[in-house]
């Protein structure tokens, strides 16, 4: 353990004349543009004044330094950095209702660390009963687990440990680190971040209560059609499985487009995108990925939940090209998915490795580079898991380069890493013992997979456990090196000091339990995945594999031990227990105060400080690098009031999603469940379905202050303001959703014969005049946003009203449409061609839907006089319909004329 | 593309040696030799540099004088050592390409099989596998001839399968409304087994059928027996 007073002090390094500079630069920025909270909130100025009037809530997340007015700011730095150390013991953190309120990204990323530890058990649990299972080759009915037991065993490790516990442990760290790193007082949208986690919460509870349900999803992870379907896995537990992935993906976007919009906004001044550290950019780029990888998986899961439940011809296997259609919308996703999940773990081995080396990180620049091209690539690999699907061979050739081209710059990343211990001054603590084994297993994985990048090794391997040892090498490789970021990050999360002999002694265990786990199957590689009948000689090494398994396991107990026994009396920890840290995180007290920095951090001057985040109190509150945060400065008791900074909603809305989610899953192709069980599940939706949206409507009316960004460095979004920015990021993942969608059209239209098929509906009118109306509707919110900058409240009201008119008007002739398709006999559920119509063309409709009750609620509010000082929701609405205007654009030649 | 590429490889004459051919069962294992030949070597030498460097670099007593650590609060730079690290990735990419447009020649080989002798329809299904032979004889044991190229030609009647018999070295999708092709060349006499790769249902573990590999003679005598009922 080191605990060595860290780095050389710049004490006395004080900036006020750069100070009232700053702020002045700021000052006039912020106001113009960005006082209101982006976060569809709506909430008035007035909520704002009055919000910043209390006594230390305002100030919390910096919304009084930042919202022009810095004057009225009442708080000294000094006060700002004892109310933080009061804050690391303060009773409310111990109540439940602090952590079911609570918005603050440090108090998100515990919740996001504990709750994917306890999947981590839950998918152990699961693995542990394969592994037993596999102890020796079984007969029909033998052993622990029947058939479809195994079969649910095998389908519920993969999802839960891809899905609950792999990124969402990264993101505990990615939320709780992030901020801190880049110089945020929190995310961008804080009840968007506190909704990501409870949509978490209840999609990962869902998918728990499907076991419960006449069994749980038993079609692999991968979920190949047909078998996806009700006809081969009828349990409404599969559905429920399938609707919890689906609800997982919406909190993986929202996620998503909140990290993205604080990265690129919110950003210390002076540290731009390529000083990020290296964590920061491997989240960065990750985020990138789940964006549109995300978006391609919800428009397989939306498919696959619609031929479920409401009984559309998608991946029947009557329907041409349904079968491939499914490996392609799911590779498309899953192979980014692999990134997704292993970048965190690169970058927390970057910074494990330099902090425990002393050294920075060899060519810096090439391994960001690296990571990028990675990132890019991972989108045109995804057909080197179909290999064996009969498609050609330029096809196969061209997958076939780029990817061993993704393995290139894995190579160089692994290379940067084991020099930057060259010559520097290592020490075997236990988050460096994590991260270097992680990057030796890596290694191990990384060699492996470059057999599977020869094709024609590739089609012995298909189906083999060599897949399966690769992927355990790499993915919990990457594991490896999260866990070295528990131990690195623990004492800065809880303030105090794990026990390093028990850590040491987990690795150990850890280690040793991996490689017997996994190396076996290597050996016995031609065990085919997902059975428990193999060849007798391979039973040793299947044994072995199962003793590792339970080490591997069972090492965990030394961590739960040593982590909860030291949250509570670890020795205490100042800003850092790490000689040679350099991330901004280590700067601050441990844990960090609520509102993270004691000023405002800047690297205007190539290394961080610390301004006052009031220019008159500059004097007083000299900044220095290094805010001496070990030593309690009492005095300061006040609580803080949370009113401005919790809302309950997030978890209100997560709540009613459970409860629609888990009503939807009792539908099977158009009909409920027979009996009471059905009735239930219709209550539980209908139920759900007002939770959610009443919830929704409490948060827009909630005052709430939302940290704004743009005072630091915000390439490529300077002068952008964070609302707009996350709509943009919420759009571009809505455009790979419909690109799913028209993907899936054209593919099976193309696997039927094109010219083979007619569109849908005969009369393409009524779609026709949909066009004219829905443009006329873009024009009507043109004109509310003109009027609302002219101040003309009568004229938002008239043009909101038209606007509404004309969205009814759409969805009238429509449904008049479909009554008239229905009453003709054709229905979603008689071929493909009604299927692609109706759903994608349905998607589209509620789309249409979701932005109605968008303008209603603006017309509610401008008949108040909204939006004439500020007009943004309305900008921001016009975005969002303009969108959706252009995608019946394209909707309309796919569907009525081609 | 990849086709001219296939067309000019062709005349070099040590390609015979280099390119490994023959069945599919000699064109892996040599493959397969040399990649674990190789990736044993490499990941011998990386993890034991590795290890190495990590423990001639531990934290001791005699800190060197030039060490010139980084500060709290810094912005982010590289450190040295650009050189190395370019060196040894031109090394590894040089060693993965080659190794890959080495195992791309045999693939051109594998893609573009010697005339095959035969060929059987195989349908898999919920939980087993169909053979159809040429004269219509419908069968649940694939009979094959030795010394022979066999083409299979692969499809599902429900779910996605995969048609694999590993000792023989040939797998394929078995895709539903779709079929693929495949082919083998079996060199000993016996009984193999055939299994389904893909997860299907719950009978996925046993979903296995019997390949039997006959004398050409033997199963000549065979086939001309069976006629298109089932057996």
């Amino acid at each position: 353990m080191t605990d060595e007073d860290p780095t050389d002090r710049n004490a006395g390094d004080s900036r006020e004349g750069a100070d009232a500079n700053f702020d002045g630069r700021k000052a006039p920025n912020v106001d113009s543009d960005s006082r209101e909270t982006p976060n569809a909130v709506n909430r008035e100025s007035l909520n704002v004044d009055s919000g910043r009037e209390l006594p230390d809530g305002g100030s919390l997340d910096g919304e009084a330094a930042d919202g022009g007015t810095v004057t009225g700011n009442e708080i000294p730095v000094q006060g700002a950095v004892s109310d933080a150390l009061t804050a690391a013991t303060h009773p409310s953190r111990s109540t439940v209702r602090h952590w079911l309120t609570t918005t603050n990204h440090k108090d998100v990323g515990i919740l996001y660390i504990v709750t994917s530890l306890f999947f981590l058990l839950l998918g152990g649990l699961l693995a542990w009963l394969m592994r037993i299972q596999l102890w020796e080759p079984r007969a029909v009915g033998e052993g622990l687990l029947g058939a479809m037991a195994y079969n649910q065993a095998v389908s519920a490790h993969g999802l839960v440990m891809v899905f609950w516990f792999l990124s969402p442990f990264a993101f505990g760290f990615a939320n709780y680190v992030v901020p801190l790193q880049m110089g945020a007082d929190d995310l961008a949208f804080p009840r968007l971040n506190a909704l990501s986690f409870w949509l978490y919460l209840a999609s990962g509870l869902l998918f728990v209560v499907s076991f419960f349900q006449g069994g749980t999803f038993a079609g692999g992870w991968t979920m190949y059609a047909p078998l996806n379907l009700p006809t081969f896995t009828p349990d409404v537990g599969a559905n429920t499985a399938i609707l919890a992935l689906v609800l997982f993906v919406v909190s993986v976007t929202v996620s998503s487009v909140n990290f993205l919009t604080t990265m690129h906004r919110m950003r210390a001044e002076g540290l731009t995108l390529r000083r990020l550290p290296i964590f920061s950019w491997s989240i960065l780029l990750t985020v990138w990925m789940m964006l549109f990888a995300f978006a391609a998986l919800l428009a397989a899961l939306l498919i696959l939940s619609s031929d479920r439940i409401l009984g559309t011809a998608y991946f029947v296997q009557e329907t041409a090209g349904g079968t491939l259609l499914w490996t392609h919308l799911f590779w498309f996703f899953g192979h980014p998915e692999v990134y997704i999940v292993f970048f965190p773990a690169l970058g927390i081995m970057a910074e494990v490795f330099q902090t425990f080396t002393g050294r920075r990180i060899v060519g810096r620049k090439w391994f960001i580079a690296a990571m990028v091209l990675v990132a890019l690539q991972s989108f045109v690999v995804w057909m080197h898991h179909m290999f064996l699907t009969g498609i050609n061979l330029e096809i196969k050739t061209l997958f076939m380069v780029t990817t061993i081209g993704i393995s290139l710059p894995f190579d160089l990343m692994v290379f940067a890493l084991i020099y930057t211990l060259v010559k520097g001054r290592v020490r075997f603590t236990t988050p460096f013992l994590f991260a270097f084994g992680g990057l030796l297993l890596f290694i191990l994985g990384g060699i492996t997979g470059v057999f599977l990048g020869a094709i024609v090794l590739d089609y012995e391997f298909r189906g083999t456990y060599w897949v399966v040892a690769h992927f355990h090498y790499v993915m919990v490789g990457g594991v490896t090196a999260l866990i070295g970021g528990l131990y690195y990050w623990f004492p800065k999360i809880t303030g105090r000091m794990y026990d390093e002999f028990l850590g040491k002694a987990h690795f150990a265990a850890y280690f040793v339990g991996f490689n017997l786990l996994y190396f076996p199957m290597f050996v016995a590689w031609e065990t085919p995945r997902r059975v428990f009948q193999y060849d007798a000689w391979m039973a040793p090494w299947h044994k072995l594999a199962t003793v590792g398994a339970f080490i591997l396991g069972l090492s965990f107990v030394l961590m739960f031990y040593n982590l909860t026994k030291s949250a509570f009396d670890g020795e205490r920890v100042g800003n850092t227990p790490w000689e040679f840290s350099r991330t901004a995180e280590w700067a601050v007290p441990s844990p960090p105060p609520t509102e993270n920095f004691p000023g405002v951090p800047t690297y205007r001057d190539g290394h961080l400080a610390f301004r006052s985040r009031e220019a008159t109190d500059g004097g007083s509150s000299a900044t220095s690098t290094q805010p001496d945060g070990g030593v309690a400065a009492d005095g300061h008791a006040g609580e803080h009031d949370h009113g401005t900074h919790a809302s309950i909603w997030p978890f209100a809305v997560s709540v009613g999603g459970f409860l629609l989610f888990l009503g939807l899953s009792g539908i099977r192709e158009g009909s409920l469940v027979e009996g009471m069980a059905g009735t239930a599940y219709l209550l539980a939706a209908v139920a759900g379905g007002l939770v959610v949206f009443g919830s929704l409507v409490a948060w827009a009316l909630e005052p709430f202050d939302s940290p704004e960004g743009g005072f630091g460095e915000a390439w490529p979004f300077d002068g952008v303001e964070n609302g707009k920015v996350g709509m943009w990021i919420f759009l571009a993942s809505d455009v790979v959703l419909f690109g799913g969608f028209i993907g899936a059209y054209v593919f099976t239209r193309v696997a039927a014969g094109w010219t083979g098929w007619h569109p849908v509906p005969e009369d393409p009118i009524p779609g026709l005049v949909n066009t004219y109306i829905l443009l006329a509707s873009s024009f009507t919110v043109v004109l509310a946003l003109v009027a609302a900058q002219k101040e003309h409240r009568w004229g938002v009201v008239a043009s909101l009203t038209a606007t509404i008119v004309l969205g009814i008007g759409f969805l009238g002739n429509k449904g008049l449409e479909w009554l008239h398709l229905f009453h003709t006999g054709v229905e979603p559920t008689a071929t493909i061609q009604t299927s692609t119509f109706f759903l994608t063309t349905g998607l589209h409709a509620a789309h249409v839907i979701a932005g109605l009750i968008g303008a209603l609620y603006l017309l509610g509010r401008s008949l108040g006089g909204a939006y004439l000082s500020d007009h943004r929701p309305v900008e921001y609405f016009g975005l969002y319909w303009h969108f959706v205007d252009i995608v019946w654009l394209f909707l309309f030649p796919l569907f009525y004329i081609l | 593309m990849a086709i001219h590429a296939a067309g000019s490889v062709v005349p070099i004459p040590l390609q015979a040696e280099l390119v490994p051919r023959g069945t599919r069962t000699v064109v892996f294992e040599r493959i397969f030799e040399v990649f674990l030949a190789l990736g044993t070597l490499v990941g011998v030498v990386v993890v034991a540099y590795m290890v190495y460097n990590a423990y001639k670099y531990r934290d001791g007593a005699d800190r060197e004088d030039d060490f010139d650590p980084p500060v709290l609060g810094e912005l982010p730079t590289g450190g040295g050592g650009g050189r190395k690290l370019f060196t040894s990735f031109a090394l590894s990419t040089v060693i993965v390409v080659s190794l890959i447009s080495w195992t791309y020649l045999t693939l051109l080989y594998v893609e573009d099989p010697p005339e095959p002798e035969m060929e059987v329809e195989v349908e898999g299904y919920q939980f087993g596998w169909d053979f159809t032979y040429p004269n219509g004889h419908e069968s649940d044991v694939l009979r094959v001839p030795r010394d022979e190229v066999i083409q299979l030609r692969v499809t599902s009647s429900d779910v996605f399968h995969n048609f694999g018999v590993a000792e023989l070295r040939v797998k394929t999708d078995a895709v539903p409304g779709q079929t693929t092709t495949t082919w083998f060349e079996a060199d000993e006499t016996g009984n193999y087994t055939a299994q389904c790769y893909e997860l299907c249902g719950s009978g996925h573990s046993y979903m296995t059928a019997t390949v039997v590999v006959m004398e050409p003679d033997e199963y000549r005598e065979w086939y001309a027996n069976t006629t298109a009922d089932s057996s």
